[in-house]
């Protein structure tokens, strides 16, 4: 109980705001509009894991946003080129895949500063990007929108795979040598070496796989439109960051919980429609976001000082 | 010379040396390919342009010499505009006066910044990773997403677009800037303490050095110069918009880090800095001068930028991993 | 120079074998040595009876090496149940994580050992004795042969001390060997059952413990002539510099000192590791405050809760860890020693090169720094000139009380007398000089007075012509 203390309170922060919602604003929760919502936010769930596992390893990227446009962009070239749909799938993970690899080789492999590397990577991969498609929107085969399913079958599995991809993680974190692994590199990585577990390559599995779930999630963002937008994910990294921050995954890695997560996305994304119904204006959404990260950073950091002295 | 850079000599130099011979085939370059390129007018263009970007690098040094990061400056620039715009159209002030409390905004923002890292001890990275959010989402709730501050007099105007001795106005205050910090940086006792925190925090703190007040200022002062980047970025533009600055956090980052100094701390000057910023510029002006790449120039020097700090990073190992192999060949020959 | 010269030592299944000797006599070399994280350079290691060469961290957890830091290395963020899974488990990723077999494990272990600890725990809620039976069950789970205990007992209370007593027995009656290194002469009798004496590298003497007795163990401790020849005392001790009233720091571990250093003489302050000597200077400095007790500086009492108080107040600290704290090593020595006296050398914050570079060429002359010239970073220089670019550091700030903690650690032979004479000049020209030692010929030669700590407070004032014997009785808590 004591150990889920965090994840728990953000828990009951969303049942609070979910029951302020549904006293004062029932048609929150009206079938439609919720399941559009969600299916939204389905993609970003995918990146918030991710970048959950890279923390709790004691590192960060923040070029998931662009590594994400570059897969939007290559799975919507392949299914434009008449390509079946699940080689743009594997297109899209391939490529986020080698995306993470380079990641992973400049900060396992040379040992440099993972915010900085990811920086540039960023910024590099955002302006290649936009200099080969100049921004131009990719239209999609009628078969590639929801998988070629009718749309609320499609929002279903939209939803369906950032779900079982959620369990599937959870599971693996907790039940699963490597996901252990994780957890052991980014409390001392000193201590993981002793164990004989090998802290780099551990570190440099969990960014390729960060960057192939990146791949997933612009699969799963893009069969939501009839363009792939190769302007897409600014700004998700953030999200996503922010998302694992607010769910009680610590920046000094190490801790963290995979349904915290889950909760602290679920909290962001209903901060909008929350203001919407108490009248507040939507741009206040950004203040309020970062917020209630300083708010989670501080409190965890209250909590450290405690407990050290 | 200076003495708290001689022991890194040989490495600042190179990396320094190769940034100026960067630049130098940069504005070979395009000057031959470029049309217009080498004209006094495009040169002060290029300035006019760097000027935020070049004050936000400046203050960003500082801040990585101790080996921490500020992520919140373009955000916190975006807040001052507005707020800057606020002051003068609906409280009523006179520019100067506003332009003055939006100096005290700037120090505000970065003190709430330096109170959560060194009070409580918070990572830098990830505080100012939270502001960056907070300070933007203000500036969007102030303009309600839309409003935009316009109509500013030409006597705030002229701080953006006009010339004061034959010098665009801004580069003035660059001017002033850059020998403040580079003193700051150089030639006081402040700038030997940042390296010191840098390299050893714990023994800057057995040095008697005030740990916490060095940092809460460097992250103050970035506050500051990052409200008077603000200031020009509204008159070059004549606007004051809520998405102001966006994403310069990144590119003043870029231009400290290509400019040799270490994001782990300790190593860097403000030359090198400035060698970086204008490397950055020219190559993002000279590129759009290109007649053939013209129309995709801003894209390809953000990619080159991009690169260049990728280059830079894996080149600023090379020393570290001789210096790492003469020193085992160096045990192992003792040892035998 | 050299950790260990000639150390032969032998254990038996089923036995406890103590292993004594002074701070620096080399015992955690040797253990570094027995678990395969240092190389020996001549010598032979047998294991069960077999030779081994290239004794690896991995092969020697392989031959049943388990060793107990007194830092342990564990996951704070993780169970206690998980810390010794993956101790244990084999380091394969793919495999399944068993979370029952795992808390019944940790359970079973910690019961054997009559740890009263969930296995649910996180570990950084642990106190650091809690940590350490963690790890006993560590080893006592990878079914190890050989289990090293470095000093298990320092900050263990009474009732943990009986715990672990009995766990070590346990671990006798099921056949283990056990290295059990301690400072403490009552522990030895109580349980070990052979000892073994370390002195400079070289083991002196194994017995039975039936056959010594605590006098004879710190005879073969210490019996060593004093071979090195320290400047004599030359001052007349003046007024007081120094004095402490019931001082004492919950955090640090020290409670009810009280001391007093006047001014021309050197206080040696004495103890084992672990008796809260450097804890004590770190009050005094300001980096650790005071929450007990007064302070009295020139009779005036005063309250230091940083470092810039004590500077200010006159108080200089060489501290301990030279590359970590005495020495910015990367920054060149001139600005290495103006650090502490920016405000003084360089008014309204401005540099003054040509004042550093004069002060910095004063101090290399005057302390006879080897270094190509004031622009040297920290580090090109050898470890007997870093303490002295610190010690100048502290000399800089012209100080009344001149605290310096293990002045001379893993310092060659003539720089150590050259830093000897420096102390001797300092007190003769008036300093109050407190000189933290685990050296003992050291603190017998260089001590005016003589300070003994043990268990964070100061249990003797001895007069600095006392003999090592009683130094060392003191500290190890003998009373005569």
């Amino acid at each position: 109980m004591k150990r889920h203390f965090r994840e728990l309170s953000v828990a009951c922060a969303l049942g609070v705001l979910l029951l302020l919602l549904a006293l004062f604003a029932p048609n929150f929760f009206d079938a439609q509009p919720l399941l559009s919502r969600l299916t939204a936010a389905a993609p970003k769930l995918v990146l918030a894991c991710g970048v959950a596992l890279v923390i709790i390893s004691r590192q960060i990227d923040i070029s998931i946003g662009s590594l994400f446009a570059v897969c939007t962009t290559c799975a919507g070239l392949v299914a434009a080129a008449k390509l079946p749909l699940p080689v743009a799938i594997l297109a899209s993970l391939g490529v986020g895949a080698l995306g993470g690899a380079l990641n992973g080789l400049l900060v396992a492999g040379l040992k440099l500063q993972s915010i900085v590397v990811t920086l540039a990577t960023m910024v590099t991969m955002r302006y290649a990007l936009l200099l080969s498609q100049q921004g131009v929107l990719i239209n999609l085969p009628p078969g590639a929108q929801w998988f070629g399913l009718p749309m609320t079958a499609g929002q279903f599995t939209v939803c369906g795979i950032a779900l079982a991809l959620l369990v599937l993680l959870a599971f693996g974190t907790k039940h699963l040598a490597a996901g252990r692994f994780i957890y052991a590199v980014g409390s001392d990585s000193e201590a993981a070496r002793l164990a004989g577990i090998r802290p780099q390559l551990t570190t440099f599995w969990v960014f390729v796989f960060m960057g192939a779930l990146c791949g997933l999630a612009a699969v799963m963002n893009m069969v939501q439109s009839p363009q792939a937008d190769p302007n897409g994910g600014r700004g998700l990294e953030l999200e996503a960051i922010a998302a694992a921050v607010v769910g009680g995954v610590a920046v000094s890695g190490g801790r963290g919980n995979l349904w915290g997560v889950l909760a602290g996305l679920l909290l962001l994304a209903c901060i909008s429609p929350a203001l919407t119904y108490a009248g507040v204006k939507p741009y206040w959404e950004k203040a309020i976001q970062g917020a209630i990260i300083l708010l989670a950073v501080v409190a965890d950091g209250v909590r450290n000082r405690k407990k050290r002295n | 010379m200076n003495t708290d850079k001689r022991g890194f000599k040989s490495i600042l130099l190179r990396h320094e040396t190769i940034l100026v011979l960067l630049l130098i085939a940069e504005v070979l370059y395009f000057n031959a390919a470029g049309r217009r390129f080498g004209t006094l007018d495009n040169g002060f263009n290029i300035v006019r342009h760097s000027v935020e970007i070049g004050l936000l690098a400046l203050v960003m040094t500082p801040i990585i010499l101790t080996g921490g990061i500020d992520l919140s400056v373009g955000s916190m620039l975006g807040l001052c505009a507005v707020l800057f715009g606020k002051l003068w159209r609906d409280a009523g002030l006179p520019p100067w006066l506003a332009g003055i409390c939006t100096l005290v905004i700037g120090a505000a923002c970065g003190g709430v910044n330096a109170a959560l890292i060194t009070r409580l001890r918070l990572p830098p990275l990830i505080v100012t990773l939270g502001t960056m959010s907070l300070f933007r989402g203000l500036a969007e709730a102030i303009t309600q997403g839309t409003d935009a501050f316009t109509n500013f007099p030409p006597s705030f105007l002229f701080l953006g677009t006009g010339r004061v001795a034959g010098l665009p106005t801004q580069a003035w205050i660059l001017l002033f800037v850059i020998v403040a910090v580079w003193l700051l940086v150089h030639r006081t006792t402040f700038g030997r303490s940042f390296r010191a925190i840098g390299f050893a925090p714990e023994g800057a703190r057995y040095a008697g050095i005030p740990v916490e007040r060095r940092i809460a200022f460097a992250y103050v002062l970035a506050g500051v110069i990052a409200a008077a980047a603000a200031l020009t970025y509204t008159a070059r533009f004549g606007t004051a918009k809520a998405d102001a600055g966006f994403g310069y956090e990144l590119f003043a980052i870029t231009a400290v880090v290509l400019g040799g100094t270490s994001i782990f701390g300790g190593v860097g000057s403000v030359h090198g800095t400035l060698l970086g910023v204008a490397a950055i510029a020219v190559l993002s002006n000279g590129l759009s001068r290109v007649p053939a790449i013209m129309n995709t120039a801003s894209e390809l020097s953000g990619m080159l930028t991009g690169a260049l700090l990728l280059l830079a990073l894996a080149g600023g190992l090379l020393p570290k991993l001789f210096a790492a192999r003469a020193k085992q060949s160096a045990s192992s020959a003792a040892a035998k | 120079m050299r950790a260990l010269k000639g150390v032969s030592f032998d254990l038996h299944g089923g036995e406890v074998h103590a292993l004594l000797g002074e701070n620096g006599a080399g015992k955690s070399t040797l253990i570094k040595v027995i678990t395969g994280a240092h190389q020996p350079d001549g010598g032979t290691i047998e294991i069960g009876g077999q030779p081994v060469r290239h004794l690896t961290p991995a092969a020697a957890h392989k031959l049943g090496v388990a060793c107990i830091y007194q830092q342990p290395a564990l996951f704070p963020d993780l169970t206690v149940a998980e810390n010794i899974a993956l101790r244990l488990e084999p380091a394969s990723p793919t495999r399944r994580v068993d979370w029952p077999t795992r808390r019944e494990r940790a359970a079973k272990l910690l019961h054997q050992i009559g740890a009263d600890i969930s296995p649910d725990a996180e570990v950084r809620a642990l106190s650091m004795p809690e940590q350490q039976l963690v790890e006993i069950a560590c080893a006592l789970g990878a079914g190890a042969r050989i289990v090293i205990m470095d000093e298990p007992t320092a900050s263990l209370t009474q009732k943990e001390q009986h715990l672990l007593f009995a766990v070590v027995k346990d671990l006798r009656a099921s056949g283990v060997g056990v290295i059990y290194i301690t400072h403490r002469l009552e522990e030895i009798s109580q349980l070990a059952d052979r000892v073994t004496v370390l002195r400079d590298g070289e083991s002196v003497g194994t017995s039975a413990v039936s056959e010594m007795n605590e006098a004879s163990l710190i005879k073969l401790m210490v019996g060593r002539e004093v071979s090195q020849i320290y400047p004599p005392a030359e001052s007349e001790p003046g007024s007081r510099v120094l004095a402490l009233k019931n001082l004492g720091c919950v955090a640090g571990g020290v409670r009810e000192v009280n001391l007093e250093v006047r001014a021309g003489e050197v206080v040696g302050l004495s103890g084992l590791v672990g008796a809260g000597r450097t804890e004590l200077a770190r009050i005094l400095f300001g980096i650790t405050p005071a929450d007990a007790g007064e302070i009295f500086l020139n009779g005036e009492p005063v309250t230091i809760s940083s470092p810039q108080e004590a500077v200010a107040h006159g108080i200089a600290y060489v501290p301990e860890d030279r590359r970590r704290h005495g020495v910015i090593l990367e920054m060149p020595i001139a600005a290495n020693m103006t650090m502490a006296i920016h405000p003084r050398i360089f008014p309204g914050a401005w540099l003054r090169f040509g004042a550093e570079q004069q002060l910095a060429l004063d101090f290399i002359r005057d302390l006879g720094v080897k270094a190509y010239g004031p622009e040297a970073p920290g580090n090109s220089l050898s470890g007997g000139n870093q303490q002295k670019v610190s010690l100048a550091r502290w000399l800089a700030t012209k100080p009344k009380l001149l605290i310096l903690d293990e002045p001379t650690q893993g310092v060659d032979v003539g720089a150590k007398s050259e830093i000897h004479k420096i102390i001797r000049q300092l007190a003769k020209a008036g300093l109050g000089v407190l000189m933290i030692s685990s050296d003992l010929p050291e603190i017998l030669g260089m001590s005016d007075r003589i300070a003994v700590m043990r268990g964070g407070t100061i249990t003797a004032m001895l007069s600095g012509k006392s003999d090592a014997h009683d130094v060392m009785a003191a500290a190890l808590g003998q009373t005569k």
